[in-house]
């Protein structure tokens, strides 16, 4: 199998230090966002019948924005019940946004059902997590790959679909595809059914790619290569990835840009370099001190945080913490936290995150002790 | 942490089905664990990590046969406490009988499943589900204090007692995990065996199980076999390693020096299929192809199709552990690149020096960059 370089030239340039990083930052203002996601958000009503009062419902993701770019991945981090998933379904139109707005193109999308949604899954294609359950068990492979080929009417004739279905499982790395066109997913491996569910939404000839925990369901060593193939796709069509997964490790490998979500709301975003080497959010200090790192398993310096000390789950989302969610877990949080959820707060070269620690105007200087030391001392 | 063995596996084999269309889950695993030691055991999906564990745990039901090998269990000393002075004779876990198994199990090795969620009685109460393996093991002891001792579990993994009367579902997933864990020591046992114990956790929530398993194995001195699909947590935990693959250990050291210089290209593949947090990024690569299929095992050693250094004797005899050099009595691997009977070829760069990992850098400056990236985190 041959093994393909991930990183384009352009995302080379950008881990470079901070010479080479302005023209690719240039060259990405050109790109305008093919898929938009504006100030969405989304709550899931609850079951059973309240007759007075207001309905109550599982507030899931609360004002997100991401903008999707040709040849350019986009990574979701978050935990569970972050609202990570929820984003990819709602860019998907699996459902409807509550508020906000999705823009395709400029243009707003609507709908979830219906000719109109055909023609948007056209362009915009979901990998699921689980390749166990995202292929039926009573269809081929040739089913499922010339099923989109049919409906979106990039093949008619049986002998087009038959070209078409090869190319694709060569594509996604499957060779001989004749060894593999009559199987059923039973036959295949974990990581075999993710490279069909992955030539299932290329099969639509999509632009933009949605990319569920593509590789959290697979053995480890077989993770790299899935995603070695979505970089390489991503590369040759241009496509523009959205990543989502709980791994931030793979964030940094996979993605241009990295969001970091906690209880439905994004605390930080910005190149995956600046937020993985240099995170500003306590959140995402947490998120990091707690990953597993080998490289510095010999070192103590963990215990010293006072991040760690703080035990705690992240909140119901049914009736989340007033202001910034993640303040009851925060060892720097103030009142202010408590009572206004943060604005956005740019910090140079694309990268920003939502924490009065970094306001303009709670930036004040008794709270500097309480802050983490590096921040403080950058300053 | 002496150094005295605390269990110890021979030659152990266990298959799925009989005769012919067996199934070698595990072929001939040999280990020993010592006192106090966290021991990891990292594998794949259909590695026979599990098959190992539960075969350890006399847990294993048909069609699942062992069909060779032995268990030793060294049992601790300090029985005193309760009165009656256990013998301290090794125990043949294989040749147990049933009342020896029930009286083997919790007192000496409890397991920590896989799935917290499952592994509670969602219908019956925390303090209901630890008092009531009190109950069955030890019978003398009276209601009140069976009581005390609940607390004292669910303080030791650092639950307030007043979620004593909670049910299940109650609880978050990681206290969830943290119970299954007090009711795993409610006997203090010598031995633990954790089957992916935060698999199901998120990574803030497993760093916390991860430190109170630590911090518990300091104060009450067990073993652990710790079994996982994540290499990069057992480097963290792990005093001694071992990698399975298709049913054999390919290789076993100490957690530094499995990560410093991995020897089995098996090993230094997982180590580069997990990407960095930290230092430069790179290209990675992973292992290329699949795990094979246990129906049907690569002759010879099964890595190697898979195997970027596989030479002519690869594919048809079956390597065996050996230690390589007399300094690291305690890595062994199975690899007919260090066998010169074998005829390898020079050995490739990755796997012969110091330098075997991350941006080919020589330990010592490594660490430095390291250190120098954790200062620019914080």
């Amino acid at each position: 199998m041959s093994i393909l370089h991930p990183f384009s030239k352009s995302s080379v340039d950008k881990t470079g230090q901070n010479g080479s990083r302005k023209p690719a930052k240039n060259k990405a203002n050109q790109d305008t966002p093919i898929l938009e996601a504006l100030h969405i958000r989304k709550e899931f009503p609850l079951g059973g019948l309240k007759l007075f009062g207001p309905r109550r419902g599982v507030k899931a993701v609360e004002d997100v924005s991401l903008a999707l770019r040709p040849g350019r991945s986009l990574a979701v981090v978050g935990e569970s019940g972050s609202g990570k998933t929820t984003i990819a379904r709602l860019l998907a139109q699996l459902y409807p946004v509550s508020s906000g707005s999705i823009r395709f193109r400029g243009a707003a999308v609507r709908g979830t059902r219906g000719r109109k949604a055909r023609a948007y899954r056209r362009h915009v294609q979901l990998i699921f997590q689980d390749p166990f359950s995202s292929l039926n068990p009573m269809h081929t492979i040739r089913y499922h790959l010339s099923r989109p080929l049919r409906i979106h009417g990039h093949a008619r004739s049986a002998a087009q679909v038959e070209r078409q279905v090869k190319a694709l499982l060569e594509r996604v790395n499957l060779v001989p595809a004749e060894q593999y066109i009559d199987k059923f997913p039973h036959q295949l491996s974990g990581g075999q059914r993710q490279r069909v569910a992955i030539a299932r939404a290329l099969a639509a000839q999509p632009e933009v790619l949605l990319a569920d925990e593509p590789v959290s369901m697979l053995d480890v060593s077989i993770r790299l290569d899935i995603l070695n193939l979505l970089l390489r796709l991503k590369e040759e069509d241009r496509l523009a990835l959205l990543y989502i997964t709980h791994d931030i490790a793979s964030a940094r490998y996979f993605a241009d840009e990295t969001l970091v979500m906690y209880a439905g709301q994004v605390v930080e975003g910005g190149p995956s370099e600046e937020v993985i080497q240099q995170p500003k959010h306590p959140y995402t200090q947490l998120l990091l001190l707690s990953a597993p790192a080998p490289e510095q398993a010999e070192e103590q310096h963990r215990a010293d945080s006072p991040l760690l000390a703080t035990r705690g789950d992240p909140p119901s989302l049914i009736d989340p913490p007033k202001g910034c969610r993640f303040h009851p877990r925060c060892p720097y949080a103030m009142p202010i936290c408590r009572e206004q959820v943060p604005p956005r707060t740019d910090l140079g070269a694309g990268h920003w995150t939502h924490c009065f620690l970094y306001g303009e105007t709670t930036r004040l200087g008794d709270l500097k002790p309480a802050r983490p030391t590096k921040v403080a001392s950058e300053e | 942490m002496t150094n005295d063995a605390v269990l110890e596996v021979k030659h152990l084999s266990v298959d799925y089905g009989s005769a012919a269309g067996a199934v070698h889950a595990v072929d001939d695993v040999s280990f020993t664990l010592r006192r106090g030691q966290i021991f990891g055991l990292a594998g794949e999906s259909g590695s026979g990590k599990s098959t190992l564990a539960y075969a350890i745990a006399r847990l294993l039901r048909p069609p699942a046969v062992v069909t060779k090998g032995e268990v030793w269990f060294y049992p601790r000393s300090d029985e005193a406490s309760d009165g009656k002075a256990a013998s301290t004779a090794p125990v043949n876990v294989l040749g147990l009988t049933p009342q020896g198994l029930r009286a083997f199990r919790w007192r000496r090795l409890s397991i920590v499943f896989q799935s917290a969620m499952n592994a509670l009685n969602p219908v019956l109460d925390i303090n209901t589900q630890i008092t009531d393996v009190l109950r069955a093991h030890e019978p003398g002891m009276s209601r009140k204090a069976r009581q005390e001792r609940a607390l004292e579990l669910l303080r030791l993994v650092g639950i307030a007692p007043d979620r004593l009367h909670s049910y299940p579902h109650e609880l978050s997933g990681g206290m969830r995990q943290r119970a299954i864990i007090a009711i795993a020591l409610a006997l203090n046992p010598d031995l633990i065996i954790m089957d992916e114990p935060t698999t199901a956790l998120d990574v803030v929530v497993q760093r916390e199980i991860l430190a109170e398993i630590s911090a518990l194995r300091d104060r009450l001195g067990f073993s652990v076999i710790f079994i996982t699909h994540d290499l990069s947590l057992l480097l963290e935990i792990s005093d001694q390693i071992a990698i399975m693959y298709a049913g054999r250990l390919v290789e076993t050291a100490k957690q530094r020096a499995l990560y410093h210089q991995p020897r089995h290209p098996y090993t230094y593949g997982l180590l580069h299929s997990f990407p960095k947090l930290h230092g430069p990024r790179q290209n990675m690569t992973g292992i290329p192809g699949s795990p094979p299929d246990l129906r049907a095992v690569p002759a010879g050693c099964a890595f190697n199709p898979r195997c970027n250094y596989a030479f002519g004797a690869c594919q048809h005899v079956q390597p065996r552990l050996m230690t390589l050099c007399p300094a690291e009595p305690e890595q062994q691997v199975a690899c007919h690149l260090y066998d010169p009977k074998m005829g390898p070829p020079d050995l490739p760069e990755a796997l012969s020096g110091q330098d075997a990992l991350i941006g080919n850098a020589a330990p010592a400056p490594q660490k430095e960059s390291a250190h120098e990236h954790s200062s620019s985190l914080f």
